[in-house]
């Protein structure tokens, strides 16, 4: 009879840790011969769930996980572990997802791994952690924000501008006043109700065996039982004309983002021809940009000048984008790098009257066969790494692509099949030239104004001899209407920005 | 700019494994899974290959050893930097636009970095487009051909970049530093150069030929390419298409920085808002892979201040004074400065915060590091190698800098050898030696606002 019970009681076990193992979603990245594991663990929460007056939440706790002490070891003893295997742990947040990730030599995979899962599964949240991480968020608002990267700023304040009452709108790391009213409290809630066993999937790339598989498994299963849910899509409003945010600031040069909501995702047929008319229209950082040749090449106003239909994070920095910040409503972004205050003008009524040009006339053969060639090669560079081999995978996820395992390879066959039409078919489909937010980082933003809403004309000198036919294109360029509504320019102050 | 260090250099110390004779094939290593090749043309070219396993993916990197340093003639500050803009902008056989058609066709992705001891040139491709890019390449290097037009416009893009970098305090710091603590030595100025000397750069057309004609010679040039390649398949591609390269390498004149004698102090209000920031520099030595005391320099920047140091605990974690502490401990062709760095949270705390850098600078002079810590650094060195080699980008862009300073592969070994010998009482020496108050340069940066 007790052998009975036994076995009963043992199989009740084995069944319910299977079903339980078969609820945790994967995606897996395996490499034989790399000598590492890289480990993604995305748990479906970002800054969208983020409550009222509490921006930055999701920030902040994940920053509790991976830059702060756990129950068994202070922040300075992790530290002090993972020096001599030269890893370390991290995380990654954006709107709708986080990702805890590292990586380590096989070597050190015991080592590494304990201390990545005790993060996960039992952060200390103590108050000297939570005062240092506050902190630098505080300050990355107040001075590198506001301050030290225009570009930056720029970028920044368009998200919120277009994504204005929506969740998407606040910066990610909070604004000055959530994080002063942040509590410790609000992170322990917080991290209660998302890092629960129903609210994560595994990502694991490199050399690992099935072991680590299961084993990392059954370890996250001891994660909360809360059940959490996530906000809808943001339903964000339509806009009307040209509406301008100009943020105030004593500034040499003048940074300017402008874009629109965009309704196509990576899952969507028309995905790769409208990534075509972008990677030809303004590939980031790359001289094969159509924006940098006008803007920056031939009249040399600046220093780069590119495109988007996702969201490229840390663009100053990166040559390619990072994955793990996919969005279920995406923009059409345009970045011009700084120019002199006295080329805004010109440079903004450049950018759009190019912009005009390709809605109304789409692509020319030549250029989409260029681009087509270009991309087939170039987007290899996208994901190198394991590590950013397993982030791609992970998006395909999110979005639904079924890739067979391998979004790059995916994407090249895509792009094999494309024709001209497609992509200008895409380009009238989803690109326009009428309803636009812009977000201008300037000097005597005032003067700006009166001389946008007055179509001013704004014609520009070059110190060099200038080709016939880019002088001949100035003069379109510098009278390039453009209908401006005075009630459609709002002005800041620099240090309101994330202020509330 | 503050984010080199230790980091970097340790991964370079220990790609010793890489090293290989002239034109023979190494042996297979311990660490390092990939053979490596050296050749030097006749024009004195030095071609290094290494092949590794890529998808398909090849990097292909030029690397001329002339940067900011090189610029001694006075008004011509920011000229390197310049110039590497210029050479996007073609030659009579393929002008700039066909270039960059031709380069765009292949899905390369191409640019370009200056530093103050070199310039470098890169590629990312596919191994079928690499007999084409090596006819690119090799043409612009040799038949570089601009008008006086295209030169005046790319000067409009380099002072955006100037303006560009501008809004960060950082800028502001370093500029102010190097202005302190160097006053004959050409790294003086920073790499983007003056304001000035930017502005007057469109009037500079004939001093650019003069430039590229001066530096822009194969005795000055190593060319690595890493991934998907066979050497000998590529050897006779590259002597056909870089062996007429003619030499004529004219040397700059770079004054040598006179033994600074005391300590230089100084101050920098950057225009805008800004936590404050510290800078405690040291005049260092070149790098030189067997120099013992170079070497344990760099582990002591590790070690005193890195993020595993008992300062970075109090100042970071426990105190919370600092946004970050930071030690950037570089190789230079010249003795620069070994720096570090910290963003102070509380204006009232900086004498604080110096103070704390100064003793534990005297406390490495006084006091032996433990034997686990130097061993612990060594193991982290070995494995950041092992962990970051997995790319040819990125075993291109970190071997690319220790070629660029040593010229050679082997250079690596050397070092490697010599980290493998530092003991505490050599960290304990390369203190005395250059944690000194009269080699001492700081700088301190405070907001406007």
């Amino acid at each position: 009879m007790k052998t009975k019970l036994f076995i009963f009681i043992y199989l009740f076990i084995f069944l319910s840790q299977l079903i339980m193992a078969n609820k945790v979603e994967k995606v897996l990245f395996p490499v034989k011969d790399d000598p590492t594991v890289s480990f993604r663990v995305w748990f479906k929460v970002g800054s969208q769930n983020d409550p009222e007056g509490k921006e930055g939440l999701a920030y902040i706790t994940a920053k509790m996980i991976t830059e702060a002490s756990t129950r068994n070891n202070s922040y300075e003893k992790i530290l002090e572990k993972l020096y001599p295997i030269a890893s370390s742990y991290s995380e990654k947040v954006d709107k709708e997802m986080t990702v805890i990730y590292g990586r380590t030599h096989k070597d050190n995979l015991d080592e590494f791994y304990k201390l990545f899962v005790e993060a996960i599964l039992s952060p200390a949240f103590n108050e000297d952690d939570f005062k240092r991480i506050k902190t630098n968020a505080i300050n990355y608002i107040q001075n590198d924000l506001r301050y030290s990267n225009d570009e930056e700023l720029g970028k920044a304040a368009l998200y919120g501008f277009v994504f204005e009452g929506t969740p998407y709108s606040h910066l990610t790391n909070g604004t000055i006043e959530s994080l002063n009213n942040m509590t410790l409290d609000d992170v322990r809630g917080f991290y209660e109700r998302y890092y629960n066993r129903f609210n994560f999937v595994i990502g694991l790339g490199g050399g690992y065996d099935e072991k680590l598989v299961d084993r990392l498994e059954k370890d996250l299963s001891a994660l909360g039982d809360l059940r959490s849910q996530s906000p809808a899509k943001p339903n964000v409003q339509p806009i009307q004309g040209y509406n301008f945010l100009m943020i105030e600031k004593d500034a040499d040069a003048t940074a300017i983002s402008f874009g629109f909501p965009v309704n196509i995702l990576r899952n969507d047929e028309d995905f790769v021809a409208l990534w075509v008319f972008n990677s030809w229209f303004g590939e980031h950082r790359n001289q094969s940009s159509h924006l940098y040749q006008v803007i920056r090449e031939k009249r040399g106003l600046n220093y780069g000048d590119y495109s988007y239909i996702e969201t490229f994070l840390n663009g100053g920095q990166r040559n390619m984008p990072e994955p793990n910040n996919p969005r279920r409503q995406q923009i059409f972004e345009v970045w011009i790098r700084p120019v002199q205050n006295q080329h805004r003008h010109f440079a903004l009524r450049a950018a759009l009257r190019e912009l005009k040009k390709v809605v109304d006339n789409g692509m020319t053969n030549e250029d989409f066969e260029l681009t087509k060639k270009f991309l087939y090669s170039y987007c290899l560079n996208y994901a190198q790494t394991t590590m950013d081999k397993l982030g791609y995978q992970i998006d395909s996820k999110f979005y639904g692509v079924n890739d067979q395992g391998n979004y790059i390879h995916y994407f090249r066959n895509k792009l094999n099949l494309l024709k001209l039409e497609d992509v200008n078919r895409a380009i009238k489909k989803y690109i326009q030239y009428d309803n636009i937010k812009f977000a201008i980082v300037t000097k005597n933003a005032e003067e700006f104004k009166e001389e946008l809403v007055n179509n001013v004309p704004s014609p520009i000198t070059y110190t060099s001899e200038v080709d016939e036919s880019v002088l001949k294109e100035d003069s379109e360029i510098q009278v390039f209407p453009l209908n401006i509504d005075r009630e459609k320019i709002k002005i800041v102050k620099v240090d309101e920005m994330f202020q509330k | 700019m503050v984010r080199f260090t230790i980091v970097i250099f340790g991964l370079i110390m220990l790609i010793n494994h890489t090293a290989a004779i002239s034109k023979e094939k190494t042996k297979e290593k311990k660490f390092f899974p990939y053979t490596t090749y050296t050749e030097t043309l006749q024009n004195g070219l030095k071609v290094i290959l290494i092949p590794m396993p890529s998808d398909g993916l090849v990097s292909y990197y030029s690397i001329v050893r002339t940067g900011s340093r090189d610029e001694y003639e006075p008004g011509h500050t920011g000229f390197a930097h310049f110039f590497e803009h210029m050479m996007f902008r073609g030659t009579k056989k393929y002008p700039g636009n066909v270039y960059d058609k031709l380069v765009i066709s292949m899905g390369a992705d191409a640019n370009a970095y200056t530093t103050d001891d070199y310039t470098c040139y890169h590629l990312s491709i596919t191994k079928d487009n690499l007999e084409k890019v090596m006819e690119l390449e090799s043409d612009r290097f040799q038949n570089l051909f601009y008008e006086e037009s295209a030169f005046k416009t790319e000067s409009g893009a380099v002072y955006g970049e100037y303006r560009k970098g501008k809004t960060s305090p950082f800028f502001w710091i370093w500029e102010k530093l190097l202005s302190s603590a160097f006053t004959k030595h050409t790294y003086k100025h920073t790499t983007i150069g003056f304001e000035e000397d930017i502005k007057a750069m469109p009037t500079m057309y004939d001093y650019s030929i003069s430039f590229f004609n001066r530096y822009y010679r194969p005795e000055n040039v190593i060319l690595l390419i890493v991934g998907d390649i066979t050497p000998k398949e590529i050897m006779p591609m590259i002597k056909s298409y870089y062996g007429g390269w003619k030499k004529g390498y004219i040397p700059p004149k770079v004054e040598q920085e006179p033994k600074q004698v005391s300590e230089i102090v100084s101050e920098v209000i950057y225009p805008g808002k800004s936590l404050p920031i510290l800078s405690v520099a040291y005049k260092g030595s070149p790098y030189d892979p067997s120099d013992k005391d170079v070497l344990s320099a760099f582990l002591l920047g590790d070690l005193a201040f890195g993020e595993n140091s008992a300062l970075y605990k109090k100042l970071y974690i426990n105190e919370q004074k600092v946004q970050y502490l930071e030690p950037q401990f570089e190789r230079n062709r010249d003795p620069f400065l070994w720096i570090v760095w910290a963003m102070v949270n509380d204006e009232k705390d900086l004498d604080y915060v110096k103070s704390q850098i100064l003793s534990t600078a005297e406390f490495y002079k006084n006091n032996l590091v433990s034997k686990t810590e130097l061993e612990n650094l060594k193991k982290r060195l070995k494995y950041m190698y092992l962990m970051n080699l997995d790319t040819p980008a990125k075993v291109a862009g970190i071997m690319a800098n220790e070629i660029a300073i040593s010229t050679t592969v082997e250079s690596v070994d050397k070092s490697f050898a010599t980290i493998e010998k530092i003991t505490p009482e050599d960290i304990q020496n390369a203190a005395k030696k250059y944690f000194t108050t009269e080699q001492r340069t700081i700088v301190t940066l405070k907001g406007k606002m």
